[in-house]
């Protein structure tokens, strides 16, 4: 998992819950890199996994509304770093449909080496878009974050639906539509 | 501040200084990588340059030195580009004037022309086209083209470019060379009728020297004395010589003619036939060591031949005992045919002679020198060949082919 991804995370961490917070997870966690992270590395997906799950465990927050919140402020962080990419889209609708076939493919070319969901469309209509979710990864929480901060990005609104296909979330269905 | 938050900010000071390091040290090794890469980009921008450039230069030396006019037009026939071979031939120069292909073709062509580059927009190309044109002169040349379509990235054609090869002067040389084979053909007809003739009327007045003779001959049977007689006997046997000479001119000059007649034939019949209709002495045998095959061809050509051969085996016959053996085989290419005899041979320095017209070695009555020159303009007639082996007053073996068709 791309570097990016834990700064982006652990400042997060201390912006709301401080340094001690950050502190503690890193010492509770068994981490290979022993938290140290910098935007440019590559770092084991278990490692995340590890301080979110503790993050909750601390916080008494549930790990899917961890990373909903997390992955609203990582949307930020494409917003600032890859505007080029946003741009070229329109509607969030069209954007969400175009994750496999364009944006998987452009972060292919940058980062060779990620490990990237699925999402498989179902239905789409120009107001909707029935997709569905699968990784081992389970971060569906993550993508609804995002999802939500890209029709904000459009000064739009939608309702969106987690339906979970396999009860550990690896596989889950959702339904947008526009509002 | 606590002992605690003193302890937690230190390791986070390690952390950050740590992962400051890293960061630096994966930079580091990045443009490390970067930099070899751009020198391997380096190295290989110089030789697709060197590549280009003689590539470039490859063309620009094919552009000026083909022998062949060379133009690009665009799709509506003006030119835009042309090498020195073309403003020669053509005497247009698209550096000081417009140059329209579609307006110089020749009056007549110029449908088969719309056709031909209808062809080339659709397929992309044609080959060997040829058309007239008329140069800027008012000449009319004869050109023979190959042309191709150029595309752009797209795929969408944007020009055509064609090598143009005059050819005026072998369509002339084409024209001439047919209108000499039917002016040979016409030649060689009248040359055949002429000799039909002249040997008719050769033979008429022969008959009748021969008739008169006889008359001469019985009206003074008792006045003539024996000198005389002998001599009247030379006379007619001249005569006869003289008849079957002009037989056999014109036998020759009706050899050569084309093959009309093509049937099966058995050329056992043949042989066979002759066998009855030629007059062979006792002391002669005639035989087949081989079957022979069945051909299509001209049966009364295939008759002279092998006529020609055993008459001439019968005729230089000095043995007590003569043999004459047809043999034949067959390979991949031609049928072979064989005629032996043990008579009285042919030394070498005649055999290529005894072909050709008039040449007869032996002084004889019965012989005119013609017979195996027909023989073979036959076997030419059939893309074989002929040829001998003998030894004086041993025999003569003659071989020829006849190709299988």
């Amino acid at each position: 998992m791309k570097g990016i991804v834990f700064t982006e995370f652990l400042d997060l961490v201390e912006d709301k819950f401080g340094l001690e917070m950050v502190d503690k997870i890193i010492l509770q966690s068994e981490l290979e890199s022993e938290g140290i992270y910098t935007a440019i590395g590559t770092y084991s997906f278990s490692e995340m996994l590890q301080l979110v799950t503790n993050l909750s465990t601390n916080t008494g927050i549930s790990t899917d509304n961890l990373l909903l919140v997390y992955a609203e402020h990582f949307f930020s962080v494409i917003e600032s770093s890859y505007p080029g990419l946003l741009a070229t889209y329109k509607d969030p609708i069209e954007m969400l449909a175009s994750i496999e076939n364009h944006i998987h493919v452009e972060v292919q070319k940058i980062y060779p080496d990620a490990e990237l969901p699925t999402f498989v469309i179902e239905e789409k209509t120009e107001n909707s878009i029935i997709m569905v979710y699968k990784s081992s990864r389970a971060m569906h929480h993550f993508g609804l974050g995002l999802m939500n901060k890209t029709f904000e990005h459009f000064n739009s609104k939608a309702s969106i639906v987690l339906e979970k296909i396999k009860e550990d979330g690896t596989e889950v269905r959702f339904i947008v539509n526009k509002n | 501040m606590s002992q605690d938050q003193i302890a937690i900010l230190q390791r986070a000071l390690k952390r950050e200084k740590a992962a400051r390091k890293s960061a630096e040290k994966i930079l580091e090794d990045k443009s490390r990588e970067l930099y070899a890469i751009s020198q391997e980009l380096k190295t290989s921008n110089l030789k697709l340059n060197d590549l280009l450039d003689e590539k470039s230069s490859t063309l620009k030396g094919i552009f000026e030195n083909i022998n062949d006019a060379y133009l690009v037009m665009d799709l509506w026939g003006n030119v835009l580009r042309m090498n020195d071979v073309a403003i020669d031939f053509f005497g247009y120069d698209i550096e000081k004037e417009r140059f329209n292909v579609a307006e110089i073709v020749y009056k007549d062509d110029i449908e088969y022309t719309r056709e031909a580059f209808k062809k080339l927009y659709e397929e992309g190309a044609f080959n060997n086209y040829t058309a007239r044109i008329y140069t800027k002169k008012g000449d009319v040349k004869w050109l023979l083209i190959n042309a191709t379509i150029v595309y752009d990235k797209e795929n969408k054609p944007i020009a055509a470019q064609g090598i143009i090869r005059d050819i005026t002067f072998i369509k002339s040389l084409e024209e001439q060379k047919e209108k000499i084979l039917k002016e040979l053909e016409k030649r060689n007809e009248e040359l055949y009728e002429y000799a039909h003739i002249v040997s008719h009327d050769l033979k008429s007045p022969l008959r009748n020297i021969d008739a008169l003779i006889s008359w001469i001959k019985s009206d003074n049977k008792d006045n003539f004395d024996e000198l005389t007689i002998q001599n009247f006997d030379l006379i007619e046997t001249t005569i006869e010589t003289m008849e079957t000479l002009i037989s056999n001119v014109l036998e020759y000059s009706s050899a050569g003619a084309n093959i009309g007649n093509e049937t099966e034939v058995d050329l056992n019949k043949i042989v066979d036939d002759l066998k009855e209709f030629l007059f062979i002495p006792k002391h002669i045998s005639v035989n087949k060591l081989n079957k022979l095959p069945t051909l299509k061809g001209d049966s009364t050509k295939f008759q002279q031949v092998f006529q020609n051969f055993l008459s001439n085996a019968i005729k230089f016959c000095d043995k007590e005992i003569g043999i004459i053996e047809i043999d034949y085989k067959e390979n991949q290419e031609y049928h072979q045919f064989s005629i032996k005899d043990n008579g009285i041979g042919i030394e070498k320095k005649y055999h290529d002679k005894i072909f050709k017209v008039f040449h007869s070695l032996n002084k004889r009555e019965d012989s005119t020198g013609i017979g195996l020159s027909i023989v073979k303009k036959i076997i030419e007639l059939y893309d074989g060949n002929i040829w001998l082996e003998s030894e004086p007053n041993k025999g003569t073996t003659f071989f020829f082919t006849i190709k299988i068709k």
